[in-house]
């Protein structure tokens, strides 16, 4: 199980627009990805699982992926958490 | 959930809207009803939908304002607002919408717990189909 830890950047934390987002660029891998916060896994392309974890800026997050494909789908999502995405937009964070 | 969030007069669940921004207008003005935001707060939850869709999945949305929004919020709190006949949701059927107002950083452990339940597909389809406000608040709170 190839895996990563990143710190959540986005200024609202994992929800709203950087959820979207995130879970939108999962959906795009050909690989399914899990997002894991302490005990709770659950699949980077549910929206619903991803918002369940209640993630705010500055929470330690690990994606975890298996097969072939899974190191760069890791680090395309790896990329996507580490930056501000809703720097952009900062007054609709 | 937290205690006191959902007010049974803030669950409707025989609605129906012609498209999205009337099924978030209703959600807003349940807020408004149940005292929990000024009427303002009800533009921000159209302009946060505009920006990005609040749709979750299961036939469900949650629409909230912006954190610009954030002085119209008097109190936390959610309303949950059945459209049986379903809404056209960006080509999403939506079912059931949780309206939230949440201060400060709230919100985030607020839609993480309204995810969590949502995420229960037997709990997602209790509230979904619904009828009586008591089955809602026992599945809320």
């Amino acid at each position: 199980m190839a895996h990563r830890t990143v710190v959540v950047a986005s200024a609202s934390g994992l929800h709203a627009r950087p959820a979207k987002l995130f879970v939108q660029a999962a959906m795009r891998l050909g690989v399914p990805v899990k997002i894991r916060l302490g005990e709770k896994s659950v699949p980077a392309r549910s929206m619903l699982g991803v918002l369940s974890l209640g993630a705010v800026r500055g929470t330690e997050v690990t994606l975890e992926a298996d097969g072939p494909g899974a190191e760069e789908a890791l680090d395309t999502l790896t990329a996507l958490l580490s930056r501000d995405l809703d720097a952009d937009e900062a007054p609709d964070a | 959930m937290r205690d006191g969030l959902l007010d049974p007069r803030a669950v409707l669940l025989h609605e129906s809207a012609p498209d999205r921004d009337a099924a978030i207008r209703r959600c807003g003005r349940a807020l408004v009803e149940v005292g929990a935001v000024a009427e303002p707060y009800i533009e921000a939850m159209l302009e946060r939908e505009r920006t990005i869709s609040t749709y979750v999945g299961e036939g469900v949305a949650i629409p909230h304002g912006t954190n610009a929004s954030k002085e119209d919020i008097k109190h936390d709190a959610i309303c949950v607002v059945r459209f049986p006949g379903g809404v056209d949701w960006d080509g999403e059927l939506v079912t059931l919408c949780v309206g939230i107002a949440a201060r400060g950083d709230g919100h985030v452990p607020l839609l993480a717990a309204v995810a969590e339940i949502l995420l229960d597909p037997d709990r997602a389809r209790t509230l979904r189909e619904a009828t009586e406000v008591s089955r809602v608040l026992e599945e809320l709170t």
